[in-house]
């Protein structure tokens, strides 16, 4: 079947089979391989990508469903304060090791900066509960998260 | 320009404290293409005219494998069609050692589920899947075996059929304790069991074979840790010389061991590649790596302790059987980590009399990896958690009955009983630090109020980076020797560093560009390092033992030394000065006032050579070292974990409320990564205490196939850890640093779990088994009559 979607800005209109995946689309057709799959059964949260303003784990959306979509994968938030800000955070913080886990994490992370100003250490932490990092221990993405969240606050005030 | 041998204070006392060299925080290299998505990993890589496989695997754990019906249409290989590779041997010298030959397809035998029958091969994975699911086995099963404690039964099914029982080795230690029950004042003996395990990095395994008709040469591209071992295997098992391999490693997402070992899937891979002219791919997906690759960690313990009224330990005996799995993967095959119990089961106490026999048994499971901390972790959750029950006979704090055993500082460097050197270090102290980080009190006084919260300890020692004392012995495929590194200029004055061994997440990329810095004075920012390609860097067993810092550290540094010299002799004769009265300082030599960069000299010798002095080194500048500390039987880094746990009786749920961890690896290279280190590997040891598993039924069939079944820690699940450092130099080591990357793995299970057994003992229970999820919880307290 034939799709057109927007990622990350531009308008593509591709050829998908019905059982292909989101993340297969992006990361085989588009070659926009920082969107990384390590289950493909929705838990790792690795695939995920924003769609439509909200994150969504590529792995579980059939391309198809996706026609007429707006998708942004991590190499599309271009100079997004917010994810500038979470990738300096990121690295201050050593919130990241081999890499797999990170594209889907700093977009979770954006969500949650966005979407819960005042959220505390538990709060950060319940919210990245569906994205698995094998490498980290999680300390440093939480610590680079509320790092962001206060800095935010910080200058709201 | 210092050059001390290397080790000690005095090789800490001589770091330049640079904010950029070695013992800086500083941020990673790497980050910024992570950051970006810019990472690039086996599975992002995909040529022109690549075909995928996907691989018919066993449905069962034990069968004769009659026949493969393919269908119609569609490649399809099995083990009669790709008859050019011959199976994998891991062998080990060790005496009594039984090799296995494992095929990269299965022929006449599965032996395994998950175990590789058939490759298919199609333009795209899904229809590769298709063929594999056209295929039609024929096979007859057999009883499977199951569980590793059954698998010498008499009468058991043999896996091996020309094996008299189902074990790969046994090693022993005798030493008669019979008499220590009369002198003792206290005696437990615990049964205790660790759960098979995957080590899940998030990224699987994948790889891409490639075969150039030009250089005839085997291009294979892999997520591997060890790529120059790889290289090794891929061309005994294809009948290939080794100039005709190449190994490529690119960014790989997590190892953790699981990307040291040479796959059938790459010997198939490579095979196809060679056969079809095209491109050939398979990528594993977590069902694959979850069902055909569960293969770590399983232990069971049967220990006997004997203390005095002080918790002095008076001897120990163990019988370790370690579930080794179907084969012996190459290279560190199936007895490394049950013969290791012996040699480690000492732990970092002084221990007067002791008596071992282990047993690596073979059973229709996937073959057992060393997975970060390899039977480390096991032993020290055994002899932690045999130590609290001393204690609690006793009547001693468990902080009595280690400080009672530790080897104390002024020991160093200590041999003990069997043999293991240990280099430096304040064990004692890494426990009182620990201790004193936690409210001990204030658990007692929850516990006096009739809470179920628990206080937990573990100390531990680790050896890492050990060489080719140690591994000789072993008789496996290989042996470490003088790990080298090459240092060059290119002609605008970048330093470019080559080494053998491979990043999957430690960043050395950094790392190492400190170290370089530490030598030669160069920004970091103009290092480059080299690594993950058997074409363009020198010859390294790879990363796994916690030996990256160590040896490519030293092996870098001497390198860096050696082009300093190169580079000074060139310096001077542009400053129109005697060497001797020059020196090389912050990436410049300088002579008094004057000084010429170290781009310019890279500038002279590759375009200007004109300006060259008469007698300059025709090396260049380009020098190969090779480095080995000496001696090289290992460093041994060491912590002490404390755990406040509490434990819902209803429930059986254990939540961790406090994690502290006090540390010594050393001379810290790089802080922030060993605490990224340290972090990361604690999370993987609170996995292991108390959620992941992977159950097997009594036909061997795997229960979990996928993360929702095999629970990994998340984000809620690890607490926010507390590290403290301690930097005792080794002796031994360039700048006195120590093996460091699997130490955090260690200590979680028995920390924990004696946490919890401190939180239950008012009731009278105790959980013996890993994890301790809540089921086993309930039932240690349905055992104790409480539930
Ligand atoms: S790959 Fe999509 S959630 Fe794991
Ligand atoms: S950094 Fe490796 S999985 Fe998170």
């Amino acid at each position: 079947m034939k799709i057109t979607l927007t990622v990350n800005g531009a308008a593509a209109t591709v050829q998908v089979e019905p059982r292909t995946h989101l993340a297969d689309l992006l990361r085989g057709e588009l070659l926009l391989t920082g969107t990384h799959l390590g289950c493909e059964h929705g838990v790792c949260g690795a695939c995920t990508v924003e769609v439509d303003g909200a994150p969504a784990r590529s792995c579980l959306m059939h391309a198809g469903a996706c026609d007429g979509a707006s998708v942004c994968t991590i190499e599309g938030f271009g100079e997004d304060a917010v994810m500038a800000a979470l990738r300096e955070g990121f690295s201050a913080e050593h919130a990241l090791q081999c890499g797999y886990c990170t594209p889907g994490m700093l977009v979770v992370a954006r969500d949650i900066v966005l979407r819960l100003p005042d959220a505390d250490e538990a709060r950060v932490r319940e919210e990245l509960a569906g994205n698995l990092c094998r490498c980290t221990g999680y300390r440093g993405i939480v610590r680079a998260i509320l790092g962001v969240l206060a800095a935010r606050r910080g200058a709201a005030t | 320009m210092t050059a001390p041998e290397g080790g000690g204070d005095a090789a800490r006392d001589a770091l330049s404290r640079s904010p950029r060299g070695v013992g800086a925080p500083l941020r990673r290299k790497e980050d910024a293409r992570f950051l970006h998505g810019r990472g690039r990993y086996v599975g992002d890589i995909r040529p022109a005219g690549t075909l995928e496989v996907a691989f018919l695997r066993s449905p069962v754990a034990h069968a004769r494998l009659l026949g493969v019906q393919k269908p119609a249409n569609g490649l399809v290989f099995t083990a009669a069609d790709l008859t050019e590779i011959a199976p994998i041997r891991a062998n080990s010298a060790l005496p009594g050692f039984r090799p296995s030959d494992q095929p990269a397809l299965a022929s006449g035998k599965l032996r395994h589920v998950g175990e590789p029958i058939a490759a298919c091969v199609a333009a795209s994975r899904a229809e590769a899947e298709d063929l594999a699911a056209a295929c039609v086995l024929d096979y007859q099963a057999l009883p499977a075996i199951a569980d590793m404690l059954a698998a010498r039964a008499p009468g058991s099914a043999l896996i091996h059929e020309h094996w008299p029982d189902n074990a790969f080795l046994e090693t022993r230690r005798d030493e008669d304790l019979a008499d220590l029950d009369a002198i003792a004042a206290a005696k437990v003996r615990r049964r205790l069991r660790t759960a098979r395990q995957s080590m899940a990095p998030l990224e699987g395994r994948g790889v891409l074979a490639e075969w150039d008709p030009r250089l005839e040469q085997l291009i294979v591209t892999t997520a591997a840790q060890m790529p120059h071992v790889t290289k090794t295997g891929l061309a005994e098992c294809l009948g290939l010389d080794e100039g005709q391999v190449r190994v490529v490693a690119p960014d790989v997402g997590g190892g953790f061991g699981y990307k040291g070992i040479l796959l059938p899937e790459e010997l198939v891979c490579a095979a196809l590649a060679m056969r079809l002219g095209r491109p050939v791919r398979w990528l594993e997906d977590r069902l694959e790596q979850l069902t055909a690759n569960a293969n770590c960690r399983e232990h069971f313990y049967d220990v006997t302790a004997w203390a005095d009224a002080k918790g002095k330990l008076l001897g120990v005996a163990v019988d370790a059987t370690v579930d080794a799995g179907a084969y012996s993967a190459y290279p560190f095959s199936a007895c490394l980590e049950a013969a290791q119990i012996g040699s480690i089961f000492p732990g970092p106490y002084v221990l007067p009399r002791f008596r071992f026999h282990t047993v690596s048994a073979c059973t229709n499971k996937p073959p057992i990896l060393p997975y970060r901390g390899v039977a480390r972790t096991g032993v020290c959750y055994a002899m932690e958690t045999t130590l609290d029950a001393l204690a609690r006979q006793l009547g001693i704090s468990a902080q009595a009955i280690r400080a009672a055993n530790l080897v104390p500082p002024t020991a160093m460097p200590y041999r003990n009983l069997v043999g293991k050197v240990f280099d430096s270090g304040d064990y004692p102290e890494a426990l009182r630090r620990a201790v004193a980080a936690v409210d001990v009190a204030a658990v007692r006084a929850r516990q006096a109020a009739g809470e179920t919260v628990g206080f937990g300890l573990s100390v531990f020692c680790e050896q890492g980076a050990h060489g080719t004392s140690v591994y000789h012995g072993w008789g496996i495929p290989f042996v470490p020797g003088f790990e080298q590194a090459q240092a060059r200029f290119t002609p605008d004055g970048v330093l470019e560093l080559r080494v053998g061994l491979h990043s999957h997440g430690q960043g050395l990329e950094t790392t190492l560009a400190q170290v370089a810095h530490e030598i030669l004075g160069v920004d970091p920012a103009r290092v480059r390092l080299v690594h993950g390609d058997t074409a363009l860097t020198p010859y390294s067993t790879g990363t796994w033992g916690s030996r990256a810092m160590v040896m490519a550290g030293g092996a870098v540094a001497e390198a860096c030394r050696l082009l300093g010299e190169r580079a000074l002799a060139i310096g001077a004769a542009l400053l129109q000065a005697p060497v001797e009265g020059c020196s090389l300082r912050a990436g410049a030599i300088h002579h008094g006032e004057a000084q010429v960069t170290l781009d310019q000299v890279a500038r002279t010798w590759f375009r200007s050579p004109q300006n060259l002095p008469a007698n300059v080194d025709r090396g260049g500048l380009d020098v190969t070292a090779g480095y080995r500390p000496d001696p090289d039987t290992g460093t041994h880094s060491y912590a002490a974990h404390a755990v406040v746990a509490r434990v819902d009786t209803e429930t059986g749920n254990v939540t961790l409320e406090q994690y502290v961890i006090v540390e010594d690896g050393g001379v810290l290279v790089n802080p922030m990564i060993v605490d990224g280190q340290v972090l990361g590997g604690a999370a993987q040891g609170i996995g292991t205490a108390l959620y992941e598993e992977m159950p097997f039924d009594t036909e061997a069939q795997p229960l979990a196939g996928t993360l929702a079944d095999y629970l990994l820690p998340g984000a809620t699940e690890v607490p926010d850890i507390r590290i403290e450092h301690m930097e005792t130099p080794s002796p031994w080591t360039r700048f006195g640093q120590k093996g460091i990357g699997e130490s955090g793995a260690i200590g979680p299970p028995g920390a924990i779990v004696n946490a919890i057994n401190d939180a239950l003992a008012p009731l009278g229970a105790e959980v013996l088994d890993l994890p301790a999820t809540p089921a086993r919880v309930l039932a240690a307290l349905a055992r104790a009559g409480r539930a």
